[in-house]
């Protein structure tokens, strides 16, 4: 293993404090002079025609400075998919029809909240209510009423995948079987509810302040929503809460708090309640899975075949993206010589799915990983055993889509499988208690320019003060996961300097330069690369200016702890704050500023490098009541190399969590469209109470491609939860649950089903 | 749907007393609401579930929030005693411990500290962690009005979801629980999905008291399973004068299960909580029997 300095290193993240000690301000913090608060009415239908809106109740309620419905909007569709314009498919408020229950039909804009909603009352909505498509399955029918009018059959995106030949394999397999697996609609539930602040100056450039994972994104989107040149918008990021993806699009209530501002020519705040951001947000796909595996009987995996349907809510959202990985991760985790995937992604009247979290992998990985766990008791062989002998090893092509460079699937599961005594454990336990095992893998970012970008996916910029002192300006947006810290961390190591010598200012497209977003898991990967580039050109032009005060050649030269010295030669060094002013005095004065990117160029189409983890879950059972309770989660964890360690742990932590709600508790319960549990009363997260002991044993790879050989940690561990519980149940107690969450009342019935006479 | 709005405008109000209190609410005839800790109340005005003109607050009221213990008079609780001033009372958790277990199985430490034993109750809830316990520890509720002051068993308040038997300018002003007998113990068991900040599937409270090796005494009451609360003195019957067996439990936890009409909702469906009435009151039985002192169970 390399040594570092700053890098690998467990420091407490730059926010902490401020976050800690309640300094932070978030988007619903902030307050200009003359604000007004706007408040959006939706819709109360699944399904409707809107005939009339008539707001003249509304304008006359004192207090109340501007409403504004379709017809004041640009009537222009907006959406991040510029790289295939019929996927743009959402109006910043609906023109004539409602698509789901929270639709945005009218904003308004007053004096204080209050009659902003007292407002929204005076709104008069004519519907004329049409039939709600609900199930993706009746959707996709012939002759299904149609959510979108240019949409057949409301299939939104289908996506295929093939390489080798699926019938072959299956025809020279031994042991074939197929199941169908069933994922409920999960819910991001961010911890802050989404705000705004939108106001133009006196140029008619608008600032807008707003709780976003993607800048940049939400800039070009925004600027084409309101007609303006994306150069007039401005977009910053305050300290965010979460967004898990919930957070990556433009979304209509921004286009309309711009628009009432620009109206208004005051300041316009909105901020959803704890409701809208459960019920008109987004959610994480349903989807309905079917698998089919051969095997031969020494476990070789010889085929695989899969098809999805998934339930894509009233737009397009990130779904596409999620309808491709959905099938491609199928294919990350064993060589696979035969694959056929066909899914299909169908538009509902409920809320829009998107990416979220471990993005089209749950899905995917829990019927792939318990099907494994089912193939190996038919086949009996020990199921870590299966998985290692078919598993992933660095430097594989999968064909068509991506080659996988640094792996550590196989150490992570004989750690994971030692760690836990498997082989003395499972199959042995006393009865009510199990033990299981799923792994998975995630991207780390994308390398598909879906929202045809002419800009490198990311970039920074760095300036070296002549007292020691370096920023680092990033478009990179920290959404608590920690980003701006590691960012911090890769330009001290790479530029020699203590990392208290950096700071950062990020996420504001009027001074960071382009980044594409926090998403899929890029930004300590991409923006990290273009950080660590950046650095390096600076290095080259300080050296250059160096090299002859230290009588040696530029490329000679190295930096450590603020010194810049010839390789293998400690003295004469130079101070790093001397060597930026003479860089600076060489150039007349020039600030000493560079730039520096990154961009997945020639990477195939999924993405530059990938994470990998195996978990096991040791559970006790409750034959009477169907209660699980999880004791233990045991994760072994590939992230390349940690750039920091203590925050690694808190994203493996965090996501285990999100995975045990996917596993157990967690669900969108919706009827007729309307969701019945918009609330954290109602929408069962974890409690504190509910986490199990969770053991993070860490697997160090090199990753070639990523800075200092890092690779994703935020989202990968999600995935590998549900599947390594389902396992452990069946362990415990003989039964599968294939549809989720497994509640207490599907394992009695599974129960039931088995022993039907008890 | 209604999504949550802010607070709708009100008059709020804060008597001296609760006789004043008694008053207002009979004079704004059906359109003021007591409010407690405003736990249950404040999100239902929110979503526009109740639209009171005025809350009348029973903040103003000095020595409401009491609670006092004599072996005469049992424990007697103030209609602004919080759930966490409960949870936290040695008194609760050495005698009273049923209720102990009821209280802190609810919501979490912050809404505990605000929301009130009274207000549960009142609130009428199907599911108010507090009634079961409070039913099979005797609890007597005192209402009083400006006609009138009268007593009625915890069990015979309940009138529906939602609904109690108090009448217009009807106030809860204490819960009076008897004294315990000595050889006695009691067992609250929730079923949730969560193990905090959850409702209950199923609830189940049961005392016991013993005399000898036979059951002198004992109560069932089941909260989440019926439009109120309710006791199952049908599986009561099945037990009393009985020494401790396997079977009679199973068989007065058949009975509960039987009178219990439970209804599908979001938390679970009918015929599993009907099976979970079953499990639960026989393992309460279990637990509560063996819990009592003296039990051959707890003399070993
Ligand atoms: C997040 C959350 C979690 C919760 N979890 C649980 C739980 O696990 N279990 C559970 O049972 N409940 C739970 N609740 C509901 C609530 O907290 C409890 O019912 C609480 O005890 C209500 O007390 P309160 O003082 O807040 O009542 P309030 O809201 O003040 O009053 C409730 C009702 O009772 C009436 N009322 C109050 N006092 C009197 C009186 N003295 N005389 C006549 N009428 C009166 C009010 O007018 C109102 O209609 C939860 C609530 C929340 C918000």
């Amino acid at each position: 293993m390399k040594e570092y300095s700053v890098v690998g290193k467990r420091l407490p993240r730059i926010d902490s404090p401020a976050k800690a000690m309640g300094q932070a301000k978030y988007a619903a913090d902030l307050v200009l002079p003359r604000m007004l608060h706007g408040k959006v009415l939706r819709s109360p239908h699944p399904h409707a025609r809107i005939l009339n809106i008539d707001t003249s109740q509304a304008e006359g309620l004192p207090g109340v400075k501007a409403v504004v419905t379709g017809k004041d909007t640009k009537g222009v569709k907006f959406g991040g998919w510029r790289a295939f314009t019929q996927l743009i498919d959402q109006y910043p408020l609906c023109m004539d029809k409602v698509r789901y229950i929270g639709d945005e039909v009218a904003a308004v804009a007053a004096v204080d909240e209050d009659t902003a909603e007292e407002a929204l009352d005076l709104i008069r909505v004519d519907y004329e209510p049409l039939q709600a498509i609900l199930d993706p399955e009746a959707a996709m029918k012939e002759g299904a009423p149609r959510i979108h009018e240019e949409v057949e059959r409301n299939i939104c995106w289908s996506r295929f995948i093939e390489f080798g030949n699926v019938e072959e394999g299956f025809a020279r397999s031994d042991y074939v079987r197929e199941d169908n697996f069933s994922l409920q609609t999960q819910a991001y539930a961010p911890t802050e509810p989404r705000a705004c602040l939108a106001s133009f100056d006196h140029a008619g450039r608008l600032t807008i302040w707003t709780s976003t994972q993607c800048p940049y994104p939400v800039q070009c989107q925004l600027a084409a929503a309101l007609g303006l040149r994306e150069g007039d918008v401005r977009v910053v990021q305050p300290f965010l809460g979460g967004g898990f993806g919930a957070k990556f699009e433009l979304f209509p209530y921004e286009v309309c708090c711009s628009l009432l501002a620009q109206k208004t020519g005051r300041p316009v705040k909105m901020m959803y309640t704890r409701q809208e951001e459960f019920s008109a947000s987004r959610t994480r796909h349903a989807m309905k899975i079917w698998l089919k595996t051969g095997f031969k009987k020494d476990g070789t995996l010889m085929a695989r075949q899969a098809r999805a349907v998934l339930d894509g809510g009233a737009y397009t959202s990130f779904g596409p993206t999620v309808t491709f990985t959905a099938g491609f991760f199928h294919t990350l985790l064993y060589r696979l010589p035969n694959y056929k995937y066909e899914g299909y992604r169908v538009f509902t009247n409920k809320p829009p799915s998107s990416g979220m979290r471990g993005i089209g992998a749950v899905q995917p990985f829990f019927a792939g990983e318990t099907q494994m766990d089912m193939v190996a008791r038919d086949l009996g062989i020990d199921p870590i055993e299966l998985r290692l002998k078919n598993a992933r090893q660095p430097n594989e092509v999968i064909p068509k889509l991506t080659t996988v460079n640094s792996c550590g699937l196989s150490e992570c599961l004989t750690k994971v499988g030692e760690s836990t005594r498997w082989h003395e454990r499972q199959s042995k336990l006393p009865p009510g208690r199990g033990i299981g095992i799923a792994c998975a893998g995630q991207q780390s970012g994308g390398a598909f320019n879906w929202f045809r970008t002419r800009l490198a996916f990311s970039n920074a910029r760095v300036r070296a003060n002549d007292d020691g002192t370096v920023v680092l300006f990033a478009g990179a947006a920290d959404i608590g996961q920690g980003s701006s810290t590691v960012l911090c961390q890769i330009l001290a190591e790479e530029l020699g300097v203590r990392f208290e010598d950096v700071s950062i200012v990020a996420a504001d497209t009027g001074t960071t330069p382009v980044d594409i977003g926090t998403w899929g898991s890029r930004v300590t990967f991409q923006a990290g690369n273009a950080v660590r580039a950046a650095a390096i050109e600076l290095k080259k032009q300080l050296f250059a200016v160096v090299a002859p005060k230290l009588n040696a050649d530029p490329v000679d030269l190295d930096i450590k702890d603020r010194k810049i010295f010839a390789k293998g030669r400690p003295e004469p060094s130079m101070p790093f704050p001397e060597a930026v002013t003479a860089a600076q005095a060489a150039n007349k004065g020039k600030i000493l500023e560079v730039a520096g990117s990154y961009h997945p160029e020639g990477k195939g189409i999924v993405s530059p490098a990938y994470s990998f983890v195996a978990v096991v879950a040791e559970v006790e059972v409750d034959r009477e009541t169907g209660q699980v309770k999880v004791d233990r989660l045991t994760v072994a964890h590939d992230c390349g190399q940690p750039i920091n360690p203590m925050s690694v742990e808190g994203q493996v932590e965090g996501s285990v969590h999100m995975g045990l709600g996917y596993a157990l508790t967690e669900q969108v319960v919706s009827e007729k469209g309307e969701m019945l549990n918009p609330s954290f009363l109602d929408y069962r997260i974890p409690t504190a109470l509910d986490m199990p002991e969770v053991k993070i044993i860490e697997v160090i790879t090199d990753e070639p491609e990523g800075p200092f050989g890092a690779k994703e940690a935020g989202e990968g561990c999600v995935a590998p939860v549900a599947p390594a519980i389902a396992n452990a149940i069946y362990d415990a107690i003989g039964v599968r649950v294939k549809d989720l969450p497994i509640t207490p009342e599907k394992v009695l019935k599974a129960l039931r089903e088995a022993q039907p006479n008890s | 749907m209604q999504y949550p709005r802010r607070l709708p405008r009100f008059e709020y109000l804060e008597p001296k007393s609760l006789t004043e209190a008694c008053k207002l609410l009979l004079q704004n005839d059906g359109k003021a609401r007591v409010v407690a800790g405003g736990t249950d109340l404040i999100p239902k005005m929110k979503r526009r579930d109740v639209n009171p003109r005025a809350l009348i607050s029973l903040h103003g009221i000095p020595g409401l929030e009491t609670i006092s213990h004599s072996q005469v008079d049992g424990l007697r609780l103030g209609p602004l005693t919080t759930l966490g001033a409960v949870e936290s009372s040695t008194i609760v958790t050495e005698r009273f411990n049923v209720l102990y277990q009821a209280v802190q199985s609810m919501a979490s430490s912050q809404v505990r500290g605000l929301g009130t034993v009274a207000g549960n109750l009142c609130n009428a809830a199907p599911s108010a962690d507090t009634a079961p316990a409070l039913m099979v520890l005797g609890t007597r509720l005192k209402l009083i009005s400006p006609q009138r002051e009268r007593t009625v068993a915890a069990e015979s308040f309940f009138a529906g979801p939602s609904a109690t038997v108090l009448e217009p300018g009807e106030i809860l002003a204490e819960i009076q629980i008897p004294e315990v007998p000595r050889r006695s113990a009691g067992v609250y068991i929730k079923h949730t999905l969560r193990r905090a900040m959850d409702l209950a599937i199923v609830g189940v409270a049961v005392a016991i008291t013993l005399q000898d090796d036979t059951c002198h005494n004992v109560r069932i009451a089941l909260g989440a399973v019926a439009p109120t609360p309710i006791r199952v003195p049908g599986a009561e019957a099945i037990l009393k004068g009985k020494g401790r067996s396997g079977d009679l439990f199973r068989r007065a936890a058949k009975e509960a299960a039987t009178a219990c009409q439970p209804i599908d909702d979001v938390r679970g469906s009918a015929d599993y909580r009907r099976e979970m009435v079953e499990v639960l009151t026989r393992r309460a039985l279990e637990q509560a029997w063996d819990r009592c002192p003296g039990s051959t169970e707890g003399k070993r």
